[in-house]
């Protein structure tokens, strides 16, 4: 096998490292988001349970969490499929380090700001919405990109949950091949294809949020 | 209230150009942070389109006192009672309220992810609901009003400070507050920029707006201030009208206060 026929054999698992990729940003997204709002906000008995919330996925090895959720849900009546999982583990695992970037971009802005816009008139939720959270965003997406390219990069864990994404197949052609050290560095450079472009596009938006702007006063 | 039988009239209008009616009541107001009594029994009361000028030492309450007039600090004993209003611990509405009471603040404030025009009308279109053509117009109006019109589509950090503290103003105006307060608006400036500040004040003084200015620009005070107020220890100590305040203090404080500042 030349090094280009393992590279597209080892994409024919794109598509699932994709998907896990896409469905485990759209729970990483709201959770860093709500988890870190309501971390910042809250006071008590609640703040300590939405901190417990966010270390159980933070801190717990992300490996245990796919097996715990993939093997023992199903004890309970509650059958998720691989990719559900996957996507959720990872997700909110890398959510819960969002979380932090947000509480922090929300913690490191100028009182001054939230008072300017109680001052106008604004509800507390409309300042939130309209002040502060467009600058936490701006600050914090940089992390937010390195924190994407970590998903991406951790979707390699759901070959073990038989899910034929890219690791997965460079372990059936590595069987196929008897090719260890050409498969498995040919697995290296297909993730590093993925995440450089990314890495590159996270620092174009560092840029531009350097630039005291760029960011869209729409949330 | 019903105790003021003209509040009303300070309850119309955008500015008053005729005098008359209490836009503020602030009655044996106290504050505590902690242990430390930051407001003592504060009796003040602010007519409709009167100018009130606020000096005293850094530390005296000066502040506290107008950010309790938008309840941005809350009095913990006595009332405030604002365009008829009263501000009690919970209060409902108090947004409403906050509307009619523009704020300027020493750091400016603007909102850096937006441009000019945008930091004026964010609070028109989220909080008055206005249409944003509306809104825009509003915001073209005062920033006009202002002297920096030309400066719309840039962002804060692209203008100086002099222009900055003109554009926070025009911000406020857009609301059309019937009251605006100044917490030290040009201490921040370097001084070839606090005549811009202190010009655009001096008009809008001059249409009527009722006003409460923390400054220690002591010609703003004798030209444009209907009544200086001295503050210490968190107690108004003194207050008279300016040409009295300034040759004739009474009280030690005041004289010493006055002393220091003239150098
Ligand atoms: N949030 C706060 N917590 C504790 N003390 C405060 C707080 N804000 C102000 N103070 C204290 O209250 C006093 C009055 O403050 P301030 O109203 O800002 O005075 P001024 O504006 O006259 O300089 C100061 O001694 C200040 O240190
Ligand atoms: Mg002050």
């Amino acid at each position: 096998m030349t090094f280009l026929q393992i590279l597209l054999g080892i994409y024919e698992g794109f598509g699932i490292t994709a998907i896990v990729t896409v469905l485990g940003l759209l729970y990483a997204i709201p959770f860093a988001l709500l988890a870190g709002i309501l971390q910042h906000f809250s006071t008590g008995a609640a703040r300590w349970v939405v901190t417990a919330t966010i270390e159980f996925w933070r801190s717990s090895p992300v490996i245990v969490l796919l097996y715990a959720f993939y093997y023992s849900l199903p004890a309970f009546g509650i059958n998720l499929s691989a990719i559900s999982v996957g996507a959720m583990v990872l997700g909110l695992n890398i959510g819960g380090y969002g979380s932090q970037s947000v509480r922090a971009a929300l913690q490191t802005l100028n009182r001054g700001q939230r008072e300017a816009g109680l001052a106008l008139g604004l509800s507390r939720i409309e300042v939130l919405r309209f002040v502060e959270l467009p600058q936490a965003i701006a600050a914090m997406t940089p992390t937010f990109i390195n924190q994407a390219i970590q998903l991406i990069k951790g979707t390699s864990l759901v070959s073990l949950l038989t899910l034929t994404d890219m690791t997965f197949r460079a372990k059936e052609i590595a069987q196929l091949s008897y090719n260890p050290v050409g498969v498995y560095s040919g697995l290296l450079v297909a993730y590093l294809i993925i995440c450089y472009p990314v890495t590159i596009f996270g620092r174009r938006l560092e840029r531009s949020a350097a630039k005291g702007r760029g960011a869209s006063h729409e949330f | 209230m019903t105790s003021n039988p003209t509040d009303e009239q300070a309850g119309m209008g955008s500015i008053q150009t005729v005098r008359g009616g209490t836009a503020v009541s602030i009655e044996n107001v106290s504050k505590w942070y902690g242990n430390f009594q930051v407001l003592r029994d504060v009796n003040l009361h602010v007519a409709t389109g009167e100018r009130i000028v606020v000096c005293g030492p850094s530390g005296s309450g000066k502040s506290t006192l107008i950010r309790c007039v938008n309840q941005l600090e809350k009095h913990q004993r006595g009332r405030i009672v604002v365009n008829g209003t009263e501000l009690r611990p919970g209060t409902k509405g108090l947004p409403a309220i906050r509307r009619e009471v523009g704020m300027v603040f020493q750091q400016f404030n603007l909102f850096p992810h937006l441009n000019v025009i945008d930091n004026c009308t964010l609070a028109l279109v989220r909080a008055r609901k206005l249409a944003r053509n509306a809104a825009e117009a509003v915001a073209m109006e005062n920033l006009t009003r202002v002297r920096i019109p030309e400066q719309a589509k840039k962002f804060p950090a692209q203008l100086s400070g002099g222009q900055q503290q003109r554009v926070a103003i025009a911000r406020a105006l857009c609301m059309k507050p019937k009251i605006m307060l100044f917490d030290e608006p040009t201490s921040a400036l370097d001084p070839e920029m606090i005549k811009e500040v202190l010009d655009v004040m001096t008009r809008l003084a001059d249409e009527g707006m009722t006003m409460i200015c923390v400054t220690h620009e002591m010609g703003f005070a004798r030209e444009v201030a209907d009544r200086v107020i001295f503050m210490d220890g968190g107690e108004i100590v003194e207050q008279a009208n300016p040409a009295e305040f300034f040759s004739n203090p009474v009280q030690v404080r005041t004289r010493q206060f006055l002393s220091q500042l003239l150098h």
